[in-house]
């Protein structure tokens, strides 16, 4: 790669078409031959003006937008907006709206690392295998979503207050018996990937974020903790009564592209492990309080986060009395971990910068909402 | 070649389909004037192998079981609506493609882009001319016919070039850099790795090989493993199979030099792709698996069945590798090569070379291969592990699973089993 | 195989208008990848006629070599050199150039027609275990010499493409 022979460095679009930027997103390279100089972001394909829109709509007709951002895990967006919205009003939620809330967005987060472990192998070059088998598992949850909310993908199944129906008969069991067959799954992909001598010398070293780099650019999820930082909203800051459940936090060695795929797969362990206490532990009772529809929560300003799937998902929410929120802004956990991809990048490869950008694992809808 | 043995020669006899060739020739040689025999024995050679081995396997068990089986690999069922389980699926696919519109880009060096898929094309339908199907099966009985098939074996990277220069996309031109640069690293481990089986059988004819493997009863596999290691993953680069197939590697540059290339054109290189990949499992077969011949077998089954059913067995191990293994770096391939996979060959070619020297000067029969197939298996995985050691593999050293905490206490500093 | 008949005779016509073709198009072509792939054409030719004259193992090797290896390392080549300086340009040169090597191959002929050859009628074309023997027993020297020249080569195109980092490297260590 490094000699004395000059070549000439060329600008090359990766996106916004391109089998590998899970969406319409762009990065603009320099490269010398195969190095790569310089990568600058372009975004914005997808912008549709969610925050602006939601200022004129009641605080209710708002949680669909949510299930729009990151579309890849709607159930944790809905809940991290009803959450500030209760905390602006004042609104107090069952024990039981907040178990199943707990195993919806555990069930979230699994569906969700399922895809992308899966689209991580398939930018090493693993060619759709693992993609498929995790599509497949993922299309279980989904189902399981399905039969409770109406819907595969985006749910709108929180409320402010609550959830918006309560659990079908058959969840319960359905729900245990996939969590059985779940981390039979996940040691598949384990064996298949983390056994593999290629995938390890394409992953390890790649893309490093160094424990600095990462608390500096206010990475979160699965990004921040395979720098080595033990950090999690769920035990720094629970929600949901979260403190109930026995988890713990897997946390990387030097924050390649390696770490962050194995947080990945540890993660959905654990939430199979917090799935499985909240059904067996579930209440009784409502699964929701009653909520005037055309909601005025008192003037004033709220920020409530959650641990999404890709990390510190926040909702900042203002109000000045009216039916609809007077500010309405979203830190997006994709959009901020991606800040870091120039630092990822440059000096690797082209083939490395694929690596990156999967292991960063974004949804465009989050990014440019 | 001399045949005393196996099939007569009688013009029904199904085992060898020379036969019926030879007697339609000798036929047409009595009526037609001198010379135009030759060029009528050419068509039917080529049209009998495309007949009986191309079009069944390359349409049949290339596209669709290619699709088939990764399919199966990704737990899903392929292709199964056009036909009876989706047999008719090429045909469906190829007829789409030749609708299509072969798009030509305005810029695209026109054409070099035009003649890119028939120099890709033509060398494929050579390789079968020196692969023998059966004793008399074989088109072109050349006597370098091993040195034919690397030759014409390295020229559709000519094709893969111009199908990327030509196109003026700078995807195009990683995917053309790219298999330059694989092909002649692979090179050069491939030839040495089958020097040392032409070296043991004394031959660099195909045809040699498959009679010197059924003489002394033992497949070249067993005897150089080696060899057969370092042949598949070079072959398996030189055809942009994963885990090599940086030259088009989807995730990373789009379709490589494929990227502006729709249509039947594009067609020709994918249909073209498994066509070299049955060329290098039939050369396999051929070379290492003792090709039609089967231990007795072949004088009861048709020789050339054999050898298709065991090109389709060394195929399958493309399909697998394909369903299952990510790809590498470009660099870390070319590092493999030439300091992997190069002194391997080495070595393997320096313990042949021992064996033929012990061999020809004590005056051995052909029984002392059975000694030397044990001692072969073991040094090559010794060796194998050994110069994995030598070149820092070190397993043991990555830990595969993160490290739990209880409590979200911030940064704790990686100690002890790290890297 | 002689060259006699219709078939050899209408390869060898077939060939020599191929060869002399596509190298008349390596000079002319001012793209020089088109030149590039015009004198792989030639190549190809030229292992044409050594199947013609009965030396499959040089014809092999020419293709592998010339056509495997040589044309790929011009491509190469090709692909490292800037664009600007790519394309073949007029040159005053053309002329001359033209009337020496028309010179050159009046003499060429010249001498062919008139030298008085030895005819043989029982050629053996040798086996590639002739020259192997040959190279190992009567050539060896010239063979080994040839060995030592690459490796030198090898060595030293290895040397020529070091960074500055990996030269202060070894320089340290």
């Amino acid at each position: 790669m490094t000699s004395a022979i000059k070549s000439e460095p060329f600008i090359l679009n990766i996106g916004p078409q391109h089998p590998s930027t899970h969406g319409v997103f762009r990065v603009k390279v320099t490269v010398d031959g195969e190095r790569i100089l310089d990568a600058e972001m372009v975004m914005g394909y997808l912008h549709r003006s969610m925050e602006k829109l939601a200022e004129e709509r009641t605080y209710t007709q708002n949680i669909p937008f949510t299930d729009r951002t990151d579309y890849l895990s709607s159930m944790s967006n809905n809940l991290g907006y009803c959450l500030a919205v209760e905390k602006l009003a004042g609104i107090d939620v069952p024990d039981r709206g907040q178990a199943i809330r707990v195993i919806m967005a555990e069930l979230q987060r699994l569906a969700s690392h399922c895809m992308a472990v899966g689209a991580f192998a398939n930018d090493t070059g693993a060619w759709q295998t693992p993609v498929m088998w995790a599509f497949r598992e993922r299309e279980k949850i989904l189902d399981l979503f399905e039969m409770t909310a109406g819907a595969r993908l985006t749910c709108n199944y929180m409320r402010i207050g609550g959830v918006a129906f309560d659990l079908p008969k058959d969840f319960v069991p359905m729900a245990r018996d996939l969590m059985k067959t779940f981390p039979a799954f996940i040691d598949d992909i384990d064996g298949m990937l983390t056994e593999n001598e290629i995938f390890l010398v394409r992953t390890r070293g790649v893309a490093v974020i160094s424990p600095e780099l990462a608390v500096n650019g206010s990475l979160a999820g699965p990004m921040l903790r395979g720098s080595g930082i033990a950090w999690d909203i769920r035990k720094a800051d629970p929600y949901c009564g979260y403190e109930k459940y026995d988890f713990d936090i897997p946390i990387g060695y030097q924050g390649d592209s390696f770490d962050r795929f194995i947080v990945r797969l540890e993660e959905m362990r654990q939430s199979v492990r917090i799935v499985q206490q909240a059904l067996d532990a579930l209440p009784g009772g409502p699964h929701s309080t009653q909520v005037p529809l055309a909601l005025r929560p008192p003037a004033g300003e709220a920020y409530a986060r959650v641990e999404g799937p890709r990390g510190e998902l926040g909702y900042y929410v203002v109000s000045d009395e009216g039916p609809s929120p007077y500010r309405f802004h979203i830190r997006p956990p994709s959009f901020i971990n991606l800040s870091v991809l120039k630092e990822m990048t440059v000096g690797g490869s082209v083939a490395d910068a694929i690596v990156a950008l999967g292991s960063v694992d974004i949804v465009v809808g989050e990014i440019d909402r | 070649m001399n045949l005393p043995f196996l099939v007569s020669d009688k013009w029904y006899d199904i085992r060898d389909l020379g036969n019926l060739s030879g007697a339609i020739l000798d036929q047409l040689d009595k009526v037609l004037p001198y010379g135009l025999v030759y060029v009528i024995a050419i068509l039917i050679g080529f049209i009998a192998s495309f007949l009986i081995f191309v079009l069944p396997t390359q349409l049949f068990l290339g596209v669709l079981g290619e699709r088939k089986i990764i399919g199966r690999i990704q737990s899903r069922y392929g292709p199964n609506r056009v036909g009876p389980f989706g047999t008719l699926q090429p045909i469906a696919d190829a007829l789409k493609l030749i609708q299509k519109e072969a798009l030509i880009p305005t810029a695209a060096d026109r054409w070099v882009m035009l003649i890119a898929p028939i120099v890709f094309v033509a060398p494929a339908v050579l390789l079968f001319a020196v692969l023998p199907f059966g004793p008399n099966m074989v088109i072109a009985d050349v006597p370098v016919s091993l040195i034919y098939f690397l030759a014409v074996s390295s020229l559709p990277v000519l094709g893969a070039f111009m199908a990327g220069w030509s196109a003026n996309n700078k995807y195009s031109l990683y995917g053309a850099m790219r298999i330059v640069a694989m092909a002649i690293s692979y090179e050069v481990p491939l030839v040495m790795s089958l020097l040392g089986v032409a070296l043991l059988s004394s031959t660099l004819s195909l045809q040699g090989m498959v009679f010197w493997q059924k003489d002394v009863h033992l497949w070249m596999i067993f005897l150089q493993p080696i060899a057969f290691a370092v042949y598949f993953i070079c072959v398996s680069a030189e055809l942009n199979r994963t885990p090599a197939d940086i030259a088009e590697a989807e995730s990373e540059i789009v379709a490589g030099y494929l990227t502006e290339y729709s249509g039947m054109q594009w067609g020709l290189f994918y249909g073209m792709d498994i066509g070299y990949a049955l060329a290098a499992a039939a050369f396999a077969s051929t070379v290492f698996l003792g090709g039609w011949s089967m231990w007795g077998l072949e004088e009861y089954v048709p020789s050339w069945l054999i050898f298709a059913v065991k090109t389709q067995l060394f195929y399958l191990l493309f399909l697998w590798t394909r369903g299952t293994l990510p790809r590498l770096r470009i660099d870390q391939l070319m590092a493999f090569a030439w300091k992997f996979l190069l002194p391997l060959a080495l070595l393997n070619l320096l313990i042949v070379a021992t064996e033929k020297v012990i061999w020809t000067q004590e005056e051995l029969g052909d029984g002392i291969v059975f000694l030397f197939a044990p001692i072969n298996i073991v040094a090559a995985a010794v060796l194998v592990y050994a110069w994995a050691k030598v070149n820092g593999y070190r397993p043991e050293n990555t830990p595969k699973k993160p490290r739990m905490v209880k409590d979200a206490t911030g940064y704790i500093p990686a100690s002890g089993g790290g890297r | 195989m002689a060259l006699e008949g219709f078939g050899p005779a209408f390869a060898f016509w077939l060939l020599s208008a191929i060869t002399l073709i596509s190298a008349g198009g390596v000079m002319m072509a001012r793209n020089l990848l088109h030149a590039v792939l015009f004198l792989i054409v030639t190549f190809i030719g030229v292992a044409g006629f050594f199947i013609l004259l009965s030396a499959e193992f040089i014809a092999m090797a020419q293709v592998v070599i010339y056509v495997g290896a040589v044309a790929v390392l011009i491509l190469f080549a090709i692909l490292l050199t800037p664009r600007s300086a790519r394309d073949n340009s007029e040159t005053v040169w053309g002329a001359p150039a033209a009337l020496l090597s028309i010179a050159l191959a009046a003499v060429l002929i010249f001498v062919i027609h008139d030298t008085a050859w030895s005819e043989t009628n029982s050629f053996q074309a040798p086996s590639v275990e002739d020259l192997g023997r040959a190279l190992l027993s009567t050539w060896v020297l010239p063979f080994q010499l040839a060995s030592v020249l690459l490796t030198a080569a090898l060595i030293g195109a290895i040397m020529l493409v070091r960074s500055p980092e990996e030269e202060a490297e070894d320089a340290l260590s």
